[in-house]
């Protein structure tokens, strides 16, 4: 008996590597700062269109995380619960909002994995995100998958997972998407 | 300056607390002594703990313990601290000890129920005061170790009422809790939360059973789960924005619900969701076709019957029936406070049921979620507040002188009664008169 289907694939190791060329690869690296960009300045629709209507943004709780249906995931948002959250953090009474957060996200070490089994681009990178908030400035840093289909001359994002290096520890408030 | 009995009988009134029970380092100071030193304080469940040598490292209010599953099967509660020159054996979070613990600085050993083991080189101490069968020399034991249904508690007072007497009418959520598995008992998951909030520990306690916050502090999830329904046309409101929007009921809902307090802080509010859903959902239909296989139909209707959303456990935390998760509240200082968030597989269940209590976790509980942090930034702001001159007192006055007694307690004639926190601060002031 299956009542939540596990259709999605939320692997994220590649199962063929590829060679790209320089030019497709600078465009990755584009997309990606790109993506870190939209968010760093709030431009939540855009940032929305990234995405694939089925795609899932993961951040495991634990290290090495196999499934987001096993254990406790900080974040496995589908597309209904990222608008959610853009349109809470839009909102004159999102109370823990105010004073607003201010981020700024670093993307480096952008590596193109290879491919998965459905022939999505598997992107990794690291994030450093700082965010400063009533005198608090908070550090989330890690790695990231992007696992990216084409559409175009462009991608769009069907996983997203990051790997905070401190994913295990105690937190006040994540309000922002790294 | 210590404070005597009457200053302490003078913080709580009837109806209002002196703001200085969420302030005052000396206070704090007192609770971790005469509350989380003497009563029961839930340690974790035994299920985080399955194998011979496996330890669970945690604290009860400001002393480091480690639960450890021992040669008799047993779980114990040893404090984490080798005898010898007083480091704690076991660093932290879960692992297995093996056969035995051995400290990492000096190489002495311990059975795992804290018995003296070795010492390496022992003639340099023959002929000294030194006695490997004299508890000094062993890891200490908590006074009192008990379980009820797994879930394992500790206190540090060697006298006192027993475990079941303590939980009294909360015994109830417990069983209810571990009832709504075919197999009677649950099984704690691999991770958990860990929520850090700038607040004195008693308001998260008081919050559990508010029943006015939600529709305020919680608005800007309400409107948002309602705005993305109407945005994009959808029909039915899916069960991960049902659960952030049913916050938003009017108050006449909330008016409704049933609060029923306990003896010793604990307390109970009637669940918010539909428990008619096990006809419409095929979740819980599916769960209640297990359980009528376990227990036949009308024991598995009067199961999923009883309705729960928060219980209160005082000291403990708070176990959640209905999404089979317990919270558990752990003090760090008088303005800091540990928040952790553990999820519960039900023995024999279908695996859908545990998965929807992770989905619940995750929109309601999650640092990350659209719930939680709002929670947060209002008991900083309690605990901002309270530090200012601008008045002694916090209000609990909400229907205050008409509690209802029952049997072990007292019930609200009102669901936004503040009756819960009344209760808490009853028995805060019993704990701490009690010791002093």
């Amino acid at each position: 008996m299956m009542l939540m289907e596990e259709k999605f694939d939320y692997s994220t190791e590649a199962t063929k590597r590829v060679a790209v060329p320089a030019d497709t690869y600078q465009q990755l690296s584009q997309f990606l700062y790109h993506e870190a960009r939209l968010l760093d300045t709030r431009q939540w629709d855009a940032w929305l269109k990234l995405w694939t209507p089925d795609g899932m943004y993961w951040i495991p709780r634990s290290r090495d995380q196999q499934s987001p249906y096993d254990a406790l995931s900080l974040c496995w948002d589908d597309d209904v619960l990222r608008r959610v959250r853009m349109r809470i953090l839009d909102s004159p009474r999102r109370w823990s909002q105010q004073p607003r957060s201010y981020a700024s996200r670093l993307i480096g070490n952008v590596t193109v994995d290879g491919t998965d089994s459905d022939g999505c681009l598997l992107v990794r990178s690291v994030i450093h995100m700082t965010e400063w908030r009533r005198e608090t400035m908070f550090h989330r840093a890690g790695s990231c998958v992007h696992k990216l289909v084409a559409d175009g001359d462009s991608w769009k994002i069907k996983l997203k997972r990051v790997d905070l290096i401190d994913c295990d520890g105690a937190y006040e408030a994540i309000e922002l998407y790294m | 300056m210590p404070y005597s009995k009457e200053q302490i009988g003078a913080l709580v009134r009837p109806d209002s607390v002196n703001k200085s029970i969420y302030t005052d380092p000396e206070l704090f100071k007192l609770e971790m002594q005469r509350i989380y030193g003497r009563i029961w304080v839930y340690v974790g469940h035994d299920s985080q703990v399955p194998n011979v040598g496996d330890y669970h490292a945690t604290m009860i209010g400001d002393q480091d313990v480690v639960m450890v599953r021992a040669d008799d099967g047993k779980v114990h509660v040893l404090y984490n601290r080798c005898p010898h020159k007083g480091a704690m054996v076991v660093p932290e979070g879960n692992g297995c000890a093996g056969k035995f613990f051995r400290c990492p600085y000096h190489g002495w050993t311990f059975r795992l129920n804290g018995h003296h083991l070795a010492a390496p080189m022992k003639l340099g101490l023959e002929g000294t005061r030194f006695d490997p069968a004299s508890p000094e020399f062993s890891m200490r034991e908590l006074a009192r170790v008990d379980s009820y249904r797994g879930f394992v508690f500790a206190s540090q007072a060697a006298d006192g009422i027993p475990l079941p007497e303590f939980l009294g009418g909360a015994r109830s959520s417990l069983d209810n809790f571990c009832d709504r598995a075919p197999e009677g008992e649950v099984v704690a998951s691999k991770n958990v939360f860990r929520v850090i909030q700038r607040a004195n520990w008693k308001v998260f306690y008081e919050n559990l059973n508010d029943t006015m916050h939600a529709r305020v502090t919680h608005e800007s999830a309400i409107q948002a789960a309602r705005d993305e329904v109407k945005a994009e046309g959808l029909e039915q409101m899916p069960l991960r924005l049902h659960i952030m929007e049913n916050n938003g009921q009017p108050y006449e809902f909330w008016e409704k619900l049933k609060l029923v307090a306990f003896d010793h802080g604990h307390s109970y509010m009637e669940g918010i969701f539909d428990p008619g859903s096990i006809k419409k959902d095929p979740i819980s239909h599916a769960h209640y076709q297990t359980l009528i296989d376990a227990y036949g139909e009308k024991r598995a209707l009067e199961i999923l019957s009883e309705n729960r959303h928060n219980t209160i456990i005082y000291g403990s935390g708070s176990p959640h029936t209905v999404f089979q998760q317990f919270r558990i509240i752990r003090p760090l200082s008088v303005d800091r406070t540990l928040i952790e968030i553990q999820v519960f597989r039900l023995k024999g269940a279908p695996e859908e049921v545990y998965r929807r209590a992770l989905m619940y976790c995750n929109v309601i509980n999650s640092p990350a979620s659209a719930v939680m942090p709002d929670d947060l930034e209002v008991y900083f702001r309690c605990q901002m507040g309270n530090r200012t001159r601008g008045g002694e007192w916090v209000s609990q006055h909400r229907y205050a002188g008409t509690d209802k007694p029952i049997d072990g307690g007292l019930v609200a004639i009102n669901g936004t009664s503040e009756l819960p926190m009344r209760n808490q601060f009853n028995a805060w002031k019993q704990y701490m008169l009690a010791a002093a």
